[in-house]
């Protein structure tokens, strides 16, 4: 046995990543689904062991007349009753910033005197308890959340639903001086109130001398038990308490009974006396009121007279002004003739001096032409003249008289010469005489004297020629003198002429000037003639209109003092009716106070409740279960994929140990022994991975999910329940699929002849798989693809377990991600697109037509209201299964267009509208599936303990609650009752939430409405419900991540210890590593690609199998998972197989080839 | 023809067994020329098989020098030491280790396919004359037949050196000769280098230099001028 020990000790050394594998696979699995398992009863025994500390009631008793003193003792002695504690409590309204908040008043809990006690024992989580008037406690879950300090004042309104808040507690400001959680309340919900909005915030704690009230408001009490220790969550706990809650029931009827008699005697007496009081009061008021009526006659009267007075003078002021106005306007007549009389002068004068001035321009302009053509040709003239003056001075003459000069000179000399000649000859002739000879000489002479006669006659002509052309020029100047004398006589006479008619133009526009002038004078002399009329005139019209303010003044006065009469007949007529209503209301008030006294006695009703009448009781049940369901179903499939794979392992293990296993059977060893190390090595494997799986588990998995759910209840820490069950359970499903696969297949080979065993197990032939013989695939397929698509089909258990593993995986993370999508489907779903109204407001007085008329009217009027359609709310029991009930509502409604505004009915699927009619009933989806009523068959229902049938036409899409939909008509058909609208379904327009809570708190104030529900509170509290849901789904997936590690690590490690001679041999033949470590992991790559491929589908199914364990009556879970989940589910998958191939990498590369060459085993 | 293709200098291979060191190659040197057939004898444990790994590029040596084509190989990393089994080295072993999986012809192709310059794998086959089986799978084919395939596929790399380690120890007697008889004829008609370990000596006559080791060390390294053809040996 000694080396058995070695060799099994040598055998965990030598296969530590198997031994580990199997090791961890078990662990994980035990510890998932122990620590998973152990969450719901953790989250229980949490709860249970708080109540239990803190005694929780069991029964709390609620009076509508409230209890005194007889009450308690009658329940105390109650044989059933264990202690008794009474208490008050209110819901009143806490102001803080303007913001009205209902807050739920309670007495502090004390000690019972039976059994020195205290029931429902708050836990002091800070401060301390309030001892004094003023002081108060506020719940910690509010008190953290909203940060409120130890010192910080809550202040209440004074006015509670018209009641003054101080008849219910002495104070108006508490201070707060601790913190605390009570046993009633483990989570942030609170009951309704008909009080403000409807929703109460938190509560605070009071000591009880705080309360104003005489009688108790509520009683608690705890029940003798003839078992314990007891679940109150069992039904044996839940039977006991039906059957103390008729018994304090019965004990209401008596003590009812008793009560009514008293106040009835009290409040008859009352009655008549009030009556009585009422009488005499009507008469004296009526006394009073005729008085009255008689001097506002007389006052009015009087009035009338003073008004006549007054109205007389006001006709005299207004003739006068009548006459001032004609005057005025006569005046006015006048003024407007003179003016426009002298107007028209003026204008005929201004036509003239225009005219006139248009003559004269006229004749200015001829004038400057005439001068102008006149000076021009003086002008002319003058050039011509000077011209022929320079001529003649400058040139003609002095040249003719030069020539004169010369010639005169000639003909002097010529007569000199004539002369002489002449002398001569005469002296010749005297000389011929005695000369002959001379003759010739005479000849000569006289020749001369005639060629000097013929030049003095040529120089005598050009002299006279010379002397004509002189005079000539002498004459053309003095042309051209006359010439310029001319012009300058006409320039002269023109000019003469044009100022002529100049003068005479001037001389009209003078004129016409001075017409002007003269009418302007006649045209100003006519205003102020005609403006002294008016002013005149305008005088009187003043004097007419002071008369008038006169008159007026004076009616003013008079009626005031006419009024002022009435007013103080009027008054004394006021106060005498009010008088006579203020002693006629306090005497009616008298009068109702005894009549409702009297009517009270039918009213008054105790209530008996139990602890799952507080909102969040049952809640830690549901929540506990629905988290316990989940916790079966994930780890189951957990383990299943596990125990698979330690199948695989073990029995692979067993394999490779044949030789070992032929040797020592050959040695002689038994069998036992033989199978014994396999046995104990698995064992050890499996016992020690529980433990360890099972501590981890259990340390972490129900902390986290408890701690979750703890954050919506007001829970003290978790506490965790080891379920040793489920440990066990676990532990001895991972032995089985190791230790006994183990042994049974070690078994297995035992069977064999030592001999053959001894010889190595041939490896598994080659074989052809069918793609072969699809050669078309086949052919296009390369080398390593055919190597690699034989090997996968080769080891196909290795395949498959591969494949159900890691589809196991992307499942399992599928799963918990589509837990969360549907979830929040759900939620999104519900509150997005089917339940659209946002307030509920209950009516309450339902009965009352007139007044559910005129609320309605209110409700259409308030604009902030999209949608408001009156409802029939009852509650009615849906009976399937012969015997089975479903509590649920009813919504009895006319089908119109608020109503499908506010009422979406739609099928799931193709959200095709359903329609509501006479023909039948709408259901939700829900209802239809618990109860297997489809549409067009029957639906059994009791109301009021009667049964009835009716058909259902429809079902529509619903996620979260149960409702029966019909129309008022078919509801009478159906039940034979009038529908009675008690609710108000109202859809507000697009507001804030403050402005919400404000419309709740306007209509609150209105005594027609009982409470409100706000959509917003329901919704809050179902999101954060499913927000604790991810911590489960992290969970999970971690988990599942770990699982999909271990499980592929496994797969590869023993697909690379099957193979390690292949590996070192493709090595050998010059593989690299890297080909080497794709040789295996190609297989790897398709193997995980198909497990993740396959998972897809398998995780909408193991969505299905958690759906439909955790689903409840009420709610309907739609299986829905986003391709986004898909997508994460299949990566993270993918990541986690390449995370094993990296580390498998390492692994391949140590693969010794030396080892792998030596001889086969 | 290359002398000294092969050369061994002064190698040592130590073994940590826990506190005792075994020297499997205590010192060995020796050479071989290119187209040899050389046998190394010893007993079991004289440590040849070290030797074989070392020169084959399995193992490394942790003193000395391998020279094989004038290359030392006794410093190369591990990726050039597995390029040099790729393109250098052909491999056969004494349990053929063909892959189960794949056809006679596929497990030759598995070792052309990572080659650059190889033998058709059809070619290589015929050549070990196993053409009509080729499409057989090892678990259908005789020992002998599976060792051929592991020649074939060894050859088809068109290795510089056939490394045979003890490859008729599985065989029967005459499989075992007529596959001695297939290598005797790669390495005399193709000129192939062939270095085969064995227990046998009586094989020796058949080689042209027989190395003999004993306690890791090589005793003698002798020539033999005129190898005997196989079918000649009896033993």
């Amino acid at each position: 046995m000694k080396a058995l020990k070695k060799n099994i000790i040598r055998e965990i050394s030598g296969t530590k990543s198997r031994f580990f594998s199997i090791l961890a696979i078990i662990g994980l699995s035990t510890g998932f689904f122990t620590g998973i398992k152990a969450s719901g009863p953790s989250m229980m025994k949490t709860g249970l062991d708080y109540f239990e500390e803190q005694n929780l009631m069991d029964i709390r008793l609620v009076s509508t007349v409230g209890f005194d003193d007889d009450d308690i003792k009658a329940i105390k002695e109650n044989e059933n009753t264990l202690d008794v504690m009474p208490g008050y409590s209110s819901d009143l309204i806490s102001t803080e910033d303007n913001i009205d908040t209902v807050i739920k008043v309670i007495s502090l809990p004390e000690k019972t005197d039976t059994n020195d006690r205290i029931i429902n024992e708050p836990i002091l989580v800070e401060g301390r308890f309030p001892e004094s008037s003023g002081e108060c406690a506020i719940e910690s879950y509010y008190f953290t959340r909203y940060g409120y300090k130890i010192g910080d004042k809550i202040t209440l309104n004074p006015k509670v639903q018209g009641n003054d808040t101080l008849d219910f507690v002495k104070n108006l400001e508490y201070k707060i001086v601790g913190a605390v959680s009570s046993p009633t309340y483990i989570t942030y919900q609170r009951e309704n109130t008909n009080v403000g909005d409807g929703t109460i915030a938190y509560f605070i704690m009071l000591p009880s001398e705080e309360f104003s009230s005489e009688r108790y408001t509520n009683v608690f009490l705890t029940t003798k038990k003839n078992f314990d220790p007891y679940n109150p969550y069992d039904s044996e706990y839940k039977e006991h308490i039906d059957k103390v809650k008729d018994v304090y029931t019965d004990l209401s009827e008596e003590r009812i009974r008793i009560f009514n008699e008293n106040t009835l005697k009290d409040a008859k007496k009352e009655l008549s006396d009030a009556r009585k009081e009422y009488s005499e009061k009507k008469t004296e008021a009526e006394k009073e009121l005729s008085d009255g009526e008689k001097k506002l006659h007389d006052g009015e009267r009087e009035y009338a007279e003073k008004i006549l007075d007054a109205e007389r003078k006001i006709a005299e002021g207004e003739k006068e002004l009548e006459d001032g106005r004609k005057e005025l306007a006569e005046g006015q007549k006048k003024y407007a003739d003179g003016i426009a009389e002298a107007k028209q002068k003026l204008t005929d004068a201004k036509t003239e001096y225009s005219k006139g001035k248009e003559e004269y321009t006229k004749a200015k302009n001829e004038y400057d032409l005439q001068i102008e053509q006149a000076q021009n040709k003086l002008d002319d003239a003058e050039t011509e003249f000077n011209i022929q003056y320079q001529l003649f001075y400058g040139t003609t003459k002095p040249q003719a008289e030069t020539k004169l000069t010369l010639l005169k000179t000639a003909i002097d000399s010529c007569n000199e010469i004539i002369d002489k000649t002449k002398q001569s000859i005469e002296e010749a002739e005297e000389i011929i005489s005695i000369e002959v000879d001379d003759e010739n000489e005479l000849q000569k002479l006289k020749d001369k004297l005639d060629e000097y006669s013929a030049k003095l006659d040529e120089y005598n002509l050009q002299y006279e020629e010379g002397t004509r052309q002189l005079k000539e020029g002498e004459k053309q100047l003095e042309d051209a003198r006359q010439k310029l004398d001319d012009a300058k006589a006409e320039f002269r006479k023109k000019k003469a002429e044009g100022s002529q008619k100049l003068n005479d133009a001037q001389i009209k526009l003078d004129n016409a000037q001075s017409q002007i002038d003269i009418g302007m004078l006649e045209y100003e002399s006519a205003m102020n003639s005609g403006m002294l009329e008016i002013q005149a005139a305008q005088a009187k019209i003043s004097e007419g209109e002071k008369q008038l303010e006169n008159g007026k003044t004076e009616l003013e006065k008079q009626k005031a003092a006419g009024m002022e009469q009435l007013k103080k007949s009027r008054e004394k007529l006021d106060s005498g009716k009010n008088e006579a209503a203020r002693q006629l209301g306090e005497a009616l008030k008298k009068l109702n106070d005894a009549q409702k006294q009297i009517e009270s006695l039918d009213d008054a009703k105790w209530f008996v409740n139990a602890r799952n009448d507080y909102p969040g009781y049952s809640g830690l049940e549901e929540d506990s279960m629905r988290v316990d369901k989940v916790a079966t179903v994930f780890p189951f499939f957990f383990m299943l994929v596990a125990s698979l794979v330690c199948l695989t392992t073990m029995s692979r293990m067993v394999e490779e140990r044949r030789t070992e296993i032929g040797t020592l059977k050959a040695l002689g060893y038994s069998n036992f022994s033989i199978a014994l190390k396999y046995f104990i090595y698995s064992s050890i494997a499996s016992v020690v991975g529980s433990i360890i799986g099972g501590i981890l588990g259990m340390s972490t998995i129900p902390k986290i999910i408890v701690d979750t759910y703890s954050m919506l209840y007001t829970l003290p820490p978790s506490k965790v329940v080891f379920p040793l069950d489920i440990f066990i359970l676990s532990s001895a499903m991972g032995l089985i699929c190791t230790s006994v696969v183990a042994v049974v297949s070690c078994l297995g080979e035992l069977r064999l002849k030592p001999a053959t065993l001894m010889r190595p197990k041939a490896p598994k032939p080659g074989k052809r798989i069918l793609l072969e013989h699809i050669p078309f695939i086949w052919k296009h397929l390369n080398f390593t693809s055919k190597v690699t698509m034989r090997n996968l089909f080769r080891y196909k258990i290795r395949f498959f377990m591969t494949v159900i593993g890691v589809a196991g995986c992307t499942a399992l993370i599928i799963g918990g991600l589509g837990l969360k999508d549907s979830l929040s489907v759900i939620a999104g779903r519900q509150y997005d697109e089917l339940t659209i109204f946002d307030q509920i407001y209950a009516l309450s007085d339902p009965g009352d037509e007139r007044k559910t008329e005129y609320i309605m009217s209110q409700f259409h009027a308030d604009k902030r209201f999209d949608q408001t359609i009156p409802v029939g709310q009852n509650w009615i029991n849906v009976v399937y299964d012969n015997d089975r009930k479903i509590s649920l509502r009813t919504v009895i409604a006319e089908p119109d267009s608020s109503f499908e505004k506010i009422f979406v009915l739609r099928d799931r699927v193709t959200h095709d509208k359903v329609t509501l009619d006479n023909s039948g009933v709408v259901i939700n989806e829900r209802l239809s599936q618990v109860t297997g009523v489809g549409a067009g068959e029957i639906l059994d229902f009791m109301l009021d303990d009667e049964s009835y049938s009716v058909k259902v036409s429809g079902i529509t899409e619903n996620y979260a609650g149960n409702t029966v939909y019909f129309t008022p008509e078919l509801y009478t058909e159906v039940t034979g009752k009038e529908t009675e609208y008690n609710v108000v379904y109202t859809q507000l327009s697009d507001i804030s939430s403050d402005e919400q809570k404000k419309v709740a708190n306007d209509w609150m104030e209105k005594d027609e409405i009982l409470t409100v529900s706000v959509l917003e509170d329901q919704l809050n509290g179902i999101l954060s419900t499913l927000d604790s849901l991810n911590v489960i789904v992290l969970v999970v997936i971690i988990c599942a991540g770990m699982l999909a590690v271990v499980v592929l690590y496994n797969l590869t490690n023993i697909n690379i210890s099957e193979r390690i001679r292949e590996i070192a041999t493709i090595k050998v033949l010059g593989f690299y590593n890297i080909e080497t470590a794709n040789y295996i992991y190609r297989e790897n790559i398709i193997l995980t690609l198909t497990g993740a491929l396959v998972g897809l589908p398998l995780g909408m199914v193991f969505l299905s199998f958690i759906m439909v364990s955790i689903q409840m009556e009420m709610v309907m879970f739609p299986q829905y998972i986003t391709v986004l989940s898909y997508a994460i589910g299949f990566v993270l998958t993918l990541i986690f197989s390449l995370f094993v191939n990296f580390i498998m990498y390492f692994k391949m590369k140590k693969v010794s080839m030396v080892e792998s060459l030596k001889s086969i085993e | 023809m290359m002398k000294d293709f092969v050369k061994f200098d002064n190698v040592y291979k130590r073994y940590k067994m826990g506190e005792v060191t075994i020297n499997a190659a205590n010192g060995v040197s020796f050479s071989i020329d290119e187209g040899e057939f050389a046998v190394v004898v010893g007993l079991s444990g004289a440590g040849k098989t070290t030797v074989l790994n070392i020169l084959g590029g399995i193992d490394s040596c942790d003193e000395g020098t391998i020279i094989v084509g004038g290359r030392d190989i006794s410093r190369l990393s591990g990726k050039d030491l597995a390029s040099y089994r790729r393109y250098d080295i052909g491999f056969v072993f004494q349990f053929y280790n063909l892959i189960p999986n794949l056809t006679a012809k596929e497990n030759v192709e598995l070792a052309t396919q990572i080659c650059r310059d190889h033998m058709d794998a059809d070619a290589a086959l015929e050549s070990v004359g196993l053409t009509e089986r080729k499409n057989n799978f090892p678990a259908q084919l005789s020992g002998g037949e599976q060792q051929r395939v592991s020649i074939a596929r060894a050859l088809a790399k068109k290795p510089k050196l056939l490394l045979c380690d003890e490859p008729t120890g599985a065989l029967d007697y005459n499989t075992g000769k007529n596959i001695l008889k297939l290598l005797q004829n790669k390495c005399q008609e193709d000129g192939m280098t062939v270095v085969l370990i064995t227990h046998n000596s009586a094989i020796t006559p058949m080689a042209n230099r027989v190395i003999r080791m004993r306690s890791g060390k090589v005793i003698s390294n002798t020539i033999n001028e005129s190898p005997v053809p196989i079918e000649q040996i009896e033993w």
